[in-house]
């Protein structure tokens, strides 16, 4: 029997998990930081490893009935698991390398650190589950760890704590839909296993179907971040540590796309149009509503965490196309747009992850995340300048960046679906792509303002002012990451094979000959970026040239210089830039109806009269209002109910008991009617 | 935009006919200008005036008088120009805004004073916020005199640069 190559990795993976926890707690502190990093990115690379391996036609299937009580792991590894654990994998890699020399500081306790690889085999552990009651061991594994790493931050921190409650509850609330849906699934089924559940689920009523889709809507929904089930994301990204941020971004959310391909399109089988059609609603509104938001936050890693908003809900549009046009009987549309979904997916764990990194050098460099209080990192951060701008372009979905063969597939593959009939089809797709375009251009002032402001230009702090390079191991890790991005956007075509067999395993009927027209598709698309490499190889060799020239010329040094010209009137400060709030403060106005900015200006008079004017205090905040609008009162109405339930407790042993009694008896009835 | 056209073609040409050339600047032995041939871009500088000669300069370059046919044209920035046109007596706060224009525009340049108090302070000389005329901070190549200087006066100071 030869070795099942996926079947290792995992296991590999889970031995470096244990050794990596281990080491945290045991190993002495010396060597203790460094040794958890390396481990954790061996452990990332076993895990990319076993995705690659999927990717390439490896499959794995193992049942360990030991493993854990009454239930037993199963274990599935497919290409489209490969898609998701290579993801992961690699995004754990560079976050751990990057976390040695993040970690480094003092104050990093030793539970979190051992807490990393335990997420971080979470991360793989979920697309590799193939029963039902292991995803949600695993889910659950993953949720925990990730809200200890969230509080981890700062746990003194008022707003850490409060983004830890957000956190907590809306992930467990996500979890209690996807147990319930999945639990009425299995019970429907009489199955648990993902491959009994395939050959079972065409037999379960449509309206049982719909009800499992619409709670694993939520539930993985809410894990990706749909709107307007988002409000957890722009408050834990920007608490947690950024390593965390990081890895929650372009790893974690993705398991929420994961979940809704795996149970929606591929255990069962597509169901109706209108599951498809609500998930490509949802998803343009995340996509829209996300980058607006994104457009006017100052905060950098809130900006960031918004971003990830809008790019999953691109995902969602494609998954939910994906959808649509398997339901309506065109399986290569379905293939195109999943595989654009698929793509985008891996894209947007790329650029993320060097933009969660980037970030997060600039948090260490300076102590704040405020882009109006940075600006002139440029010349003492040159390297992370430098990777984030590859981000930006990525995340801007600009040609050249990452994200935009994706993004362009997408595009295709929604224009196309046009043919497709049906009243709602017709409305839906053109207002779709109206959306994807609208968040693409926003998504360039996005990236502009957050480099531009961020990044160039003059200090406009002292913390700017004083910032330093990031350390050897940040640097390595981003650089990773950014490597990974510019791979990405010149070689989207080399990822056919794999998306192929991806797409292959959600949406069956498409048969090799769509896959292999998705490959062609994006090898064509390969192909069509050439011409642009071309002019960048070549613009990169000139000015290397140039520089070359200069070295060597005798002329180099007569190079005449010349102050700015500042109309006269010196000098130029940085009081005069654009700051992240100016920059934005047109796309403000032209979305207020939609954000609801809240400004506040305060003016104090003199005491002598009320003519002068002492003081004016100004102050301005946008703040999420879907948050406002929806949470606060279901926040308020459970809080009441909470205090009116209080009366309910009041302490005496003999009602509690009765309490317990009276469930028993209660339930003992139910069970007994319902037989 | 049709009334605009409408506009063009019932106004048809205003501009008064060429005088004859001047002789240029670059054949006096007396004016330091040299390589100024066929075109100049000019950045105006009111470095104190009253604004009277702003509005002549206005009219030079308006559709009667038609500077811009003998090659002399208007510019935002000093590093576009090679001709400054500066009106009006050098105030204190001008001063140092006047010298760092001068620095920043392209050489060859070619400073014009124009109007009467750019020459000799005119109107304005010893007043408590002038520090003087404009060849006390920078040096003058060509003085258009007058108060202010009719706008044919300025055309003509402008044909000597470009020699058109
Ligand atoms: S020369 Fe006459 S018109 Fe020109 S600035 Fe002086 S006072 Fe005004």
């Amino acid at each position: 029997m030869s070795v099942n190559l996926p079947g290792t990795a995992l296991a590999v993976a889970a031995g470096l998990s244990a050794g990596a926890a281990a080491a945290a707690l045991c190993a002495p502190d010396r060597i203790r930081v460094r040794l958890v990093g390396t481990l954790s990115a061996l452990l990332g690379a076993a895990g990319a490893v076993a995705g690659g391996a999927a990717l390439a036609g490896h499959t794995y299937a193992a049942r360990l009935p030991d493993l854990f009580a009454l239930s037993g792991v199963t274990l599935q590894v497919d290409a489209l698991s490969g898609v998701f654990l290579a993801i992961a994998g690699a995004v754990v890699s560079a976050t751990s390398i990057y976390g040695i020399g993040y970690a480094s500081g003092p104050g990093r306790g030793r539970w979190a650190q051992a807490l990393w690889p335990l997420f971080a085999f979470s991360l793989l552990l979920v697309p590799a589950a193939g029963s039902v009651s292991t995803l949600l061991v695993a889910w659950e594994l993953m949720a925990l760890c990730s809200l200890l790493l969230v509080v981890s931050g700062d746990p003194a921190s008022g707003r850490v704590r409060e983004a830890g409650v957000w956190y907590a509850v809306m992930t467990h609330l996500g979890l209690v839909a996807i147990l319930t849906g999945l639990l009425w699934l299995g019970a429907a089924a009489h199955t648990e296993t993902f491959a009994g559940l395939r050959i079972a689920a065409a037999g379960i009523s449509p309206a049982v179907r719909g009800g499992v889709f619409v709670l694993l809507l939520i539930g993985f929904g809410s894990k990706a971040g749909m709107a307007p089930l988002h409000a957890w994301l722009p408050r834990a990204h920007p608490e947690a540590p950024s390593p965390v941020s990081a890895l929650m971004s372009a790893a974690m959310v993705n398991l929420g796309i994961y979940g809704l391909v795996r149970f929606g399109l591929d255990l069962m089988g597509a169901g109706s149009r209108w599951w498809w059609l609500t998930t490509m609603t949802l998803g343009a509104l995340s996509a829209v509503y996300g980058i607006v938001q994104a457009a006017v936050a100052n905060d950098l890693k809130r900006l960031l965490a918004y971003s990830t908003v809008e790019n999953l809900g691109l995902v969602l549009v494609g998954v939910g196309a994906a959808g649509v046009f398997q339901d309506s009987g065109h399986p290569a549309l379905a293939v195109l747009a999943l595989a654009a979904a698929l793509l985008h997916t891996a894209a947007h764990a790329a650029f993320k992850t060097v933009l969660f990194l980037g970030a997060g050098s600039v948090l260490h460099a300076t102590g704040t995340r405020d882009l109006d209080e940075l600006g002139g990192l440029r010349t003492r951060m040159p390297v992370t300048t430098g990777v984030f701008a590859l981000g930006a372009l990525g995340a801007a979905a600009l040609p050249g960046g990452a994200a935009f063969p994706s993004e362009w597939l997408l595009l295709q593959s929604l224009i196309h679906g046009l043919a497709v009939p049906g009243t709602l089809v017709v409305v839906v797709l053109p207002v779709t792509v109206g959306a994807i375009a609208l968040s693409a251009g926003l998504a360039v002032a996005t990236f502009v303002k957050a480099l531009g402001t961020g990044f160039l230009a003059k200090a406009r702090s002292r913390a700017a002012e004083q910032a330093h390079e990031a350390r050897g191991s940040m640097r390595t890790g981003m650089g990773l990451a950014a490597a990974a991005c510019a791979a990405l956007a010149v070689l989207p075509g080399a990822a056919g094979p794999a998306l192929a067999r991806a797409t292959a395993c959600a949406v069956p009927g498409g048969g090799p000959r769509v896959s292999a027209g998705v490959a062609r598709q994006l090898t064509a698309l390969g192909s069509t970026l050439w011409p642009l490499m071309l002019v960048a190889v070549t613009l990169g060799a000139l000015v290397l040239l140039r520089a070359g020239l200069a070295l060597v010329s005798r002329r180099a040094g007569q190079r005449a210089t010349a102050p700015l010209w500042d109309c006269g009137a010196p000098p130029l400060t940085a009081r005069m830039e654009y700051t992240a709030t100016s920059f934005a403060e047109p796309l403000q106005r032209v979305f207020d109806d939609v954000l609801a900015p809240e400004s506040d200006l305060d003016v104090t008079p003199h005491a002598e009269s009320a003519y002068l004017v002492e003081r004016i205090a100004y102050s301005r905040a946008v703040p999420d209002r879907v948050e406002h609008r929806l949470y606060n009162p279901v926040v308020h109405t459970v809080r009441r109910a909470g205090l009116a339930a209080r009366a309910l407790a009041d302490g005496s042993v003999h009602r509690y008991l009765g309490y317990g009694f009276g469930s028993v008896v209660i339930l003992l009835l139910v069970l007994a009617a319902a037989r | 935009m049709l009334s605009l056209l409408r506009k063009i073609v019932s106004v048809g040409r205003v501009a008064e006919p060429a005088p004859p050339r001047p002789e240029p600047a670059a054949a006096d032995p007396a004016q330091r200008i040299r390589t100024l041939r066929g075109s100049a871009q000019v950045r105006c500088v009111d470095a104190g005036s009253c604004n009277g000669c702003e509005i002549e300069i206005g009219q030079a370059f308006g559709p009667v008088y038609d500077a811009e046919r003998y090659g002399a044209r208007i510019v935002a920035s000093p590093r576009h120009a090679d001709v400054l046109l500066v009106t009006g007596p050098v105030t204190r706060n001008m001063a140092e805004p006047l010298r760092r224009t001068y620095q920043a525009a392209a050489q060859p340049r070619v400073v014009v004073a124009v109007g009467d108090c750019a020459i000799d302070c005119g109107e304005f000389a010893g007043a408590y916020g002038v520090e003087g005329a404009v060849a006390d901070v920078v040096p003058v190549d060509l003085a258009v005199p007058g108060c202010p200087p009719a706008p044919d006066q300025i055309v003509a100071a402008l044909r000597r640069v470009t020699g058109r």
